[in-house]
C-alpha cells in the first residue's frame, strides 16, 4: 500500500492539466455513479444528480476517488486518469449541470443487470467455445469413447451408473443416433428428477426436520420434496417452476398441485416449536426468504444490504426491505391435496384424539392400583424417609429427597411388565379390548392429505421499516428498474406481493433469471459455471467466462419456453460434453484450471451418487420413488451428536426393504446428517448450497473402507459372485461396467488368493474384493 | 486468500507436508502485540452454569434473597420459564473464597479450580440475546445465533492448519447428546476438512478407525494394498489430476491414523500419579478426567484445537439447574473440577500451559432469580467465563454484571470480543481470517469484535 503513494501523488498532479466540459461530467457520473447514487437508490445517502448535491459531498467524492482510503469509489474499479481530472476539474469549477437535467431512469451498468444479448447469427455451443479455445491455439478434446460417454450421461442425468445391459445395448447400438437416442431415454426416465430435483433441494435448503434443540420434524416437508422431483420429471417450464414456488397460493388457487410449490418457503430452518421468540423467528424467516430467494432465483447476495447498503452491488438497504416486505404477511399454512379427504382425516383425527383421552382414564384405572400396592410394598422394606421422598410431589421435594428418589427409582418403581403380572384375568380382558380398539384405531393411520404451503394473513400487512425507522413498501431493487407493488383489490383474500414478485422474477425481461438457471445447469454437468459463483451474479464475482454463450443460452432457454431438458439436449449434444477427459499437453499448459473446456473435467461422485452407486452394484438398490422419509440402521456409534434421544430422532423404519432406497428419500435431519454422506460432503441443509465441495479426506477414506454400510453391501455383492460362474468378471462388470483386463484379472486373483488364506474363506475374500472395488478411483470418479 | 486457498486445500487433501506453512504469520495484525499459544483446549459447559454460584460473587442478591428485584432492572429481560418482574431473588448456597495470592472469589464448587486461581482471568460480563439451549450454543460455539456458520475451532485449523498429519487438527469429545447436534462444532460454509473430528471413547476414538468384523490386520493391509494398485494403474494415464493422487494418499493418511489414532487415545501408558490427578478410577471424574487427560495428550501431538462439551448426556448436564439447582451444580462441578484442575496443573508441569489457552466457557448463565422452589432459568444477559495458559497472567478478573448479576454492565463482552480475544491469543487478527462467501469476505466475528482486552491478559 505505502508504495502506492508516490505513484498517487503523481497522478494527482497529472490529472489537474484535464480541462472538462459538463457534458462529459455528467456522463460520467451517469455512466459509474448513478446507479447507486441516484435519487432514488441514494446509498449510503448520498445522491449525485444535481449541483448542489455534488458540491455538498465535494470531499467525500474526490476522497472516494482517490482509491486510498476506506472508500473507494467507483466500487467496480479506479476510473482512470483522465476520467478522474475530468470529474475533478468540473467539480473545481463548480458541478455546473449540464444540459442532460437530472434523470430518473438509470440504465444499468453490470453486465449481468443489461439484458441478454442474442447474437445475429445463429450459432451453437461449440461454436463459441471453438472460438475462445482456438485464441489460445486450442481445439476441444476428441470425443470420448461409448462407454465413458454412457457413464457419464447416466450419472449426470441419473445420480446412478449405467447397468450393465445398458452399456450392453449402447455399445451394441450402431445407429448414427445412438448417442441422442440415449439422451432421450434419460431424460425420459424417473430417475432423472430424483438427480436434478436434488440439486434443486440443495438450492431450498430442504430438511425434514427444523433444527434446533428439539430439531422437531417437518411432518410432511416429503411432499415438497417429491413436488420438486415430480416438476423435474415433468419438465415444468422453468417460469411456471418459480412462479409456483414463489407465490402458488396467489396464481393458481384452484390448484392444489400448484400450491404446494409454496412449501419452497417453509422447508427451511425455524424455531417455530420455541416459544416467546416468535418475533426473533419471524424476522429470522423473512431474512430466510429474502436471502434464499434473491440468491436461487436471481444469483443477488442480498444477505448484505439488510444491515447497510451493499458496499460493492448497487443495493441499497432500502431495496432489501422492500423486498422483505414481500413476505412481511407470510404465514404458514397446508395445502390441501383433496379437500373432502382433508377434512375427513382433520375430523378422524380430532375424534380419535377425544377417545384417546377416555382410554388414557382407562387405562390408569386399571393399572395405576396394581402400580401404587407394588411400589409402596417395596418402599415399606426401605428407611421411611424414602417413602416421604417417593410421595412428595416433584416441584416440592427437597434435594436431600430428590437425592434419595433418585437413588431409589430404578428400584422401587414398577416396571411395566411387572405390573401386567398383577392383573387379573378380568382385568386383562379389559385391556385387551382397549388394546384391540386402540389398533383399530390406528390401522390406517398414516400422513393426511396435506403438503406444507404458505399464504398471507390477509390483504393487509404488517409494516416493514428501514434500521432508521422510515417506513418502506414492497417493491423491486432499483438496480433492476425497481418499480412499487400496488396495493391489491379490495376484494383480494391475500396482499398478492409475492405474486408480483414471481410475475417479476419469472419474466423474460428480468436479466438475471435465465441466465442465473441456465449457468446452474451448465455447472451441473461441467462442474464450473460460466460464471463460476452460481449464486452470485453481482459486481464482486467473477464475471463470465464466455459472455457471449451465457447470454446466447439464456435467450435459447427462454425461447425454448424456459425448457430444462431442452437445456439438457443442447449441452449433452455438443461435442464440448462429448469429450474426452484427457487434455492434450498443450491444454494442460494453456488452459489449465479448464475455464476454456479444452477437455471434460474429470468430478468425484457426490455423497448420494457414492451410496446409490454401491446399491446398484451390489444388486440391493430399491428403486421406490417417493413418499415419507426413510430411516435406515445406522450402527450405535454413528449415532452421535444427536440433540434429542435417538429413540425419537431416529425411528428405524420398519420395512428392510425401504433401507435401500435412494439417498434423495433418506431423512434429511437438520442436527445430524448419515456419516457415510457427511463425509463426502453433503450440505448441512441449513444455508442455500450452491455449489457442492468436492474434498479428499481421510476420515471419507475411513468411512467408505470401514463403515457398517460398505460392509453390508459388499457382503451382498459377494453373494452374487460366489454364485457367478467366473466371479471376477462379475466383479468387473458389477463395479467398473466392463470387463477386466489380463493383468488386473491376474492380480485379482492373486489377491482372492491371499485373501483366502487370511480370513479362511473363499466368501470372506469376495467380500474382501467387493469391499475394495467401492474404493477405487475408478468406480468413484466420473470421466 | 484465494490462492492460500487452493494453496491450503491442496496440501491438506494431498495428507502432505502440513506443517511449515507460516500461515499465521500472513494473518497477524501489525498494531498490536499478538499471543504466541499454538494450541486450544476449549472446555464448553454444556447446558448453562449459574455465574452467581461460581465466579461472581454477588452479597446483594443473598442479602435480598426472597425479594423481587426492581421495575428497572427487570424491564427487557426474558426467558422461556420465569418471569423477571415476579420471579424472587435467591443468594447463592455456596459460599465464595478469595484463592490464591491475587485474592480472587471463586465459590466452594471448584476446590481444585480454586488453587489455580493466579493463572485463571475471569470474564465476568458476557452477555449474548439468546435464552434457549441450541441458538445460544450456536452463538457461543460459531458467533450466530443461527446454524450453519463455521464454528471457532474450524476457523482456528483453517486459520493454524495441523502440527500433525495422522491426527484431526481440530477434536471434539462429548457424550453424545448436544442440544444444538453437531452444528456447534460444523465447518459451516468453510470446507468440511475443518470440521470437528469426534473422538470417541475405547479403542476405535475415530468413527469408522477399526476394520470391520472379522477382518484381521493383515487382510485388512492386503485390500488397501489392492485399492492402491488398482488406483495406481488407473492413475497411470491421468497423472495430469492432482485429486486423484490426493485420494490414493488419503488412504495411507487413513492408514496411518489407524495406526496413530489409538495410540493417542491409549492412557495405559500413563503413570499413576498422572491416573490419580485427574480422578481416572473415580467413578464420578472417571469419564471427563480421560477426556481432560486425552486433551492434554492430543495437545501434545500437536492437534490445534480440542473442545470438550462436558454434560452432554441427556439428563447429566447443568441444566438440571431449572428444578435441581443444588443437585446439578454440585455433581456436575464434581464431576469436572478435578479434572480441569488436573489439566491446569499437568499442561503446567509438562512446560505446555504458556503454549496452550485453556478457555472455560458456557452458552448463558443462570437466573440470580428463582425458578420454581430450587432452580434457576437460562440467563445470558450477564455470565461468566475464565481463560489461562497462552502467557495469561491470572488471578484476577474483567468486567462486572449489576449488583443482582443481571447484565453484564462494566465492560460488556460479546462473544465476538471473546472470539477476537482468543484468536489474538493464538497470533492471528480476526479482522484477517477471512473466508469468502455469499459476496462477502466472511469472518468469525462477522462485523464486530474487539480484541484490545487481550492486553489486559497478557498485562502481568
Amino acid at each position: 500500500m505505502r508504495g502506492m503513494l508516490p505513484f498517487l501523488s503523481l497522478l494527482l498532479c497529472a490529472v489537474t492539466g484535464y480541462s472538462a466540459t459538463p457534458a462529459e461530467a455528467v456522463t460520467l457520473l451517469r455512466a459509474r455513479c448513478h446507479q447507486c447514487h441516484s435519487a432514488a437508490t441514494r446509498m449510503g445517502n448520498l445522491s449525485l444528480t444535481s449541483t448542489a448535491e455534488v458540491l455538498a459531498a465535494k470531499d467525500r467524492i474526490l476522497s472516494a476517488l482517490a482509491y486510498t482510503g476506506k472508500i473507494k469509489m467507483p466500487p467496480t474499479g479506479k476510473l482512470t486518469d483522465a476520467e478522474a481530472g475530468t470529474l475533478k476539474t468540473w467539480i473545481s469549477e463548480g458541478a455546473t449541470w449540464a444540459e442532460l437535467q437530472r434523470s430518473t431512469t438509470q440504465q444499468p451498468t453490470h453486465w449481468s443487470f443489461k439484458p441478454p444479448l442474442r447474437p445475429q447469427t445463429p450459432s451453437t455451443i461449440d461454436a463459441f467455445l471453438t472460438a475462445k479455445l482456438a485464441a489460445k491455439g486450442l481445439t476441444l478434446a476428441k470425443e470420448a469413447d461409448r462407454l465413458t460417454l454412457i457413464r457419464r450421461a447416466t450419472f449426470d442425468l441419473h445420480g446412478l451408473p449405467p447397468t450393465h445391459a445398458e452399456i450392453d445395448a449402447f455399445l451394441n447400438d450402431k445407429a448414427p443416433d445412438a448417442y441422442p437416442k440415449l439422451i432421450e431415454r434419460l431424460l425420459a426416465h424417473p430417475r432423472y428428477g430424483e438427480q436434478w430435483g436434488k440439486h434443486w433441494l440443495d438450492l431450498v435448503r430442504y430438511g425434514d426436520t427444523s433444527g434446533f434443540e428439539q430439531d422437531p420434524y417437518l411432518l410432511y416437508a416429503w411432499r415438497f420434496r417429491d413436488y420438486v422431483i415430480q416438476s423435474f420429471n415433468a419438465d415444468k417450464p422453468y417460469d411456471r417452476f418459480i412462479k409456483e414456488q414463489i407465490a402458488g397460493d396467489e396464481l393458481y388457487p384452484e390448484d392444489p398441485e400448484s400450491q404446494q410449490g409454496t412449501g419452497y418457503f417453509t422447508v427451511g430452518t425455524n424455531r417455530d416449536m420455541l416459544y416467546k421468540v416468535e418475533d426473533i423467528n419471524r424476522i429470522e424467516q423473512l431474512t430466510d426468504f429474502v436471502d434464499t430467494t434473491s440468491s436461487v432465483f436471481l444469483g443477488l447476495t442480498m444477505g448484505c444490504a439488510r444491515c447497510h447498503d451493499h458496499k460493492f452491488d448497487p443495493l441499497p438497504q432500502r431495496d432489501y426491505y422492500r423486498l422483505q416486505a414481500i413476505f412481511a404477511p407470510f404465514q404458514k399454512t397446508r395445502v390441501f391435496l383433496h379437500y373432502n379427504n382433508a377434512r375427513g382425516y382433520d375430523l378422524s383425527e380430532n375424534t380419535r384424539t377425544f377417545k384417546l383421552y377416555e382410554t388414557g382414564a382407562q387405562l390408569s384405572a386399571i393399572l395405576d392400583p396394581h402400580r401404587t400396592r407394588l411400589r409402596n410394598a417395596r418402599l415399606a422394606k426401605l428407611p421411611p424417609e424414602v417413602g416421604v421422598a417417593f410421595r412428595t410431589p416433584d416441584e416440592q421435594k427437597t434435594p436431600e429427597q430428590k437425592a434419595l428418589f433418585e437413588m431409589h427409582t430404578k428400584a422401587v418403581e414398577p416396571r411395566d411388565d411387572e405390573v401386567y403380572a398383577q392383573l387379573t384375568p378380568q382385568e386383562n380382558e379389559q385391556l385387551h379390548k382397549i388394546e384391540r380398539r386402540l389398533i383399530s384405531m390406528y390401522r390406517t393411520y398414516a400422513p393426511g392429505p396435506f403438503s406444507p404451503g404458505l399464504t398471507d394473513v390477509g390483504r393487509e400487512a404488517p409494516r416493514t421499516y428501514l434500521t432508521n425507522g422510515e417506513e418502506v413498501g414492497p417493491g423491486f431493487p432499483t438496480a433492476l428498474g425497481g418499480g412499487d407493488i400496488p396495493q391489491p383489490p379490495a376484494d383480494s383474500p391475500t396482499t398478492l406481493r409475492r405474486k408480483a414478485l414471481a410475475e417479476w422474477i419469472a419474466s423474460d425481461r428480468n436479466p438475471l433469471t435465465a441466465r442465473v438457471m441456465v449457468n446452474r445447469i451448465w455447472q451441473y454437468h461441467f462442474g464450473r459455471g460460466i460464471v463460476s459463483t452460481p449464486s452470485d451474479f453481482g459486481t464482486r464475482a467473477e464475471g463470465p467466462s464466455h459472455p457471449e454463450l451465457l447470454d446466447w443460452l439464456a435467450t435459447e432457454f427462454v425461447s425454448r419456453k424456459w425448457s430444462i431438458k431442452e437445456m439438457h439436449r443442447l449441452i449433452m449434444n455438443s461435442a464440448a460434453y462429448r469429450q474426452t477427459s484427457k487434455p492434450s499437453p498443450k491444454a494442460l499448459e494453456a488452459d489449465p484450471d479448464n475455464t476454456l473446456l479444452s477437455h471434460f473435467t474429470r468430478r468425484r461422485l457426490e455423497a448420494e451418487e457414492v451410496r446409490d452407486a454401491v446399491l446398484l452394484a451390489a444388486g440391493t438398490l430399491n428403486t421406490k420413488a417417493g413418499g415419507r422419509p426413510v430411516v435406515p440402521p445406522l450402527a450405535t456409534e454413528e449415532l452421535y451428536g444427536m440433540s434429542q434421544p435417538i429413540a425419537n430422532a431416529w425411528v428405524v423404519t420398519e420395512d428392510a426393504a425401504e433401507h435401500n432406497r435412494r439417498s434423495v428419500y433418506m431423512i434429511s435431519r437438520r442436527n445430524f446428517r448419515m456419516p457415510l454422506l457427511e463425509a463426502f460432503d453433503r450440505p448441512e441443509g441449513v444455508l442455500s448450497c450452491s455449489r457442492r465441495d468436492s474434498s479428499t479426506t481421510a476420515p471419507q477414506s475411513l468411512s467408505l473402507l470401514n463403515g457398517k454400510f460398505t460392509v453390508t453391501q459388499s457382503e451382498a455383492l459377494s453373494k452374487r459372485l460366489q454364485a457367478a460362474s467366473d466371479p471376477v468378471q462379475e466383479a468387473w462388470t458389477s463395479v467398473f461396467g466392463r470387463n477386466p483386463e489380463p493383468a488386473e484379472r491376474q492380480r485379482t486373483e492373486a489377491f482372492l488368493a491371499t485373501q483366502t488364506q487370511h480370513l479362511g474363506s473363499r466368501t470372506a475374500a469376495l467380500t474382501e474384493l467387493a469391499r475394495a472395488l467401492f474404493n477405487t478411483n475408478e468406480f468413484l470418479y466420473v470421466e | 486468500m484465494n490462492d492460500m486457498l487452493t494453496r491450503r486445500n491442496l496440501i491438506f487433501q494431498a495428507g502432505k507436508g502440513f506443517a511449515g506453512i507460516a500461515l499465521a504469520s500472513m494473518l497477524q495484525g501489525a498494531q498490536h502485540p499478538m499471543g504466541k499459544a499454538k494450541n486450544v483446549i476449549y472446555i464448553f459447559n454444556h447446558g448453562g452454569v449459574s455465574h452467581v454460584d461460581t465466579f461472581d460473587p454477588k452479597p446483594t442478591l443473598a442479602r435480598l434473597s426472597g425479594e423481587t428485584v426492581p421495575a428497572s432492572f427487570a424491564e427487557g429481560l426474558k426467558t422461556s420459564r420465569i418471569d423477571f418482574r415476579k420471579a424472587i431473588m435467591r443468594g447463592s448456597p455456596w459460599p465464595f473464597q478469595r484463592q490464591g495470592q491475587s485474592g480472587l472469589e471463586i465459590s466452594t464448587l471448584f476446590p481444585h479450580i480454586s488453587k489455580h486461581a493466579d493463572r485463571i482471568a475471569v470474564v465476568r460480563s458476557c452477555f449474548g440475546d439468546a435464552f434457549d439451549h441450541a441458538p445460544a450454543m450456536f452463538l457461543r460455539c460459531t458467533g450466530s445465533q443461527f446454524p450453519g456458520r463455521p464454528s471457532v475451532g474450524s476457523w482456528v485449523s483453517y486459520g493454524l492448519g495441523s502440527e500433525n498429519k495422522n491426527l484431526p487438527s481440530f477434536v471434539v469429545m462429548s457424550d453424545g447428546a448436544m442440544k444444538s447436534g453437531a452444528g456447534a462444532y460444523g465447518a459451516g460454509y468453510l470446507p468440511a476438512t475443518f470440521q470437528g473430528t469426534v473422538f470417541r471413547a475405547g479403542k476405535s476414538p475415530v468413527l469408522n478407525l477399526a476394520t470391520p468384523d472379522g477382518v484381521n490386520p493383515e487382510a485388512q493391509k492386503e485390500t488397501i494394498g489392492f485399492v492402491n494398485d488398482l488406483n495406481r494403474r488407473h492413475f497411470a494415464s491421468r497423472e495430469e489430476d492432482s485429486t486423484l493422487d490426493a485420494r490414493i494418499k488419503s488412504y495411507e493418511l487413513a492408514y496411518r491414523m489407524q495406526a496413530e489414532a489409538p495410540g493417542a487415545v491409549d492412557l495405559t501408558s500413563e503413570s499413576e500419579a498422572t491416573r490419580k490427578l485427574y480422578g481416572i478410577d473415580e467413578p464420578l471424574t472417571a469419564d471427563f478426567g480421560r477426556k481432560c487427560l486425552l486433551a492434554r495428550r492430543l495437545v501434545e501431538r500437536g492437534v490445534r484445537f480440542v473442545q470438550l462439551f462436558f454434560g452432554t448426556n441427556l439428563g447429566d448436564d447443568w441444566d438440571d439447574a431449572h428444578n435441581d439447582l443444588l443437585g446439578s451444580h454440585n455433581k456436575m462441578s464434581k464431576k469436572s473440577d478435578q479434572p480441569i484442575g488436573a489439566l491446569l496443573t499437568d499442561l503446567q508441569a509438562r512446560g505446555l500451559l504458556d503454549s496452550t489457552l485453556v478457555v472455560w466457557n458456557s452458552e448463558f448463565g443462570r437466573t440470580p432469580l428463582a425458578e420454581g422452589k430450587n432452580g434457576r432459568d437460562h440467563h445470558p444477559y450477564g455470565f461468566s467465563m475464565w481463560m489461562a495458559g497462552a502467557g495469561i497472567h491470572g488471578g484476577k478478573a474483567l468486567g462486572a454484571t449489576d449488583e443482582f448479576g443481571l447484565r453484564a454492565v462494566e465492560q460488556p463482552k460479546t462473544i465476538h470480543d471473546v472470539n477476537a480475544t482468543i484468536l489474538r491469543l493464538i497470533g492471528i487478527d480476526h479482522l484477517k481470517l477471512t473466508w469468502r462467501y455469499q459476496s462477502r469476505d466472511q469472518r468469525l466475528t462477522d462485523v464486530h469484535g474487539e480484541n484490545e482486552f487481550t492486553d489486559w491478559l497478557l498485562k502481568a
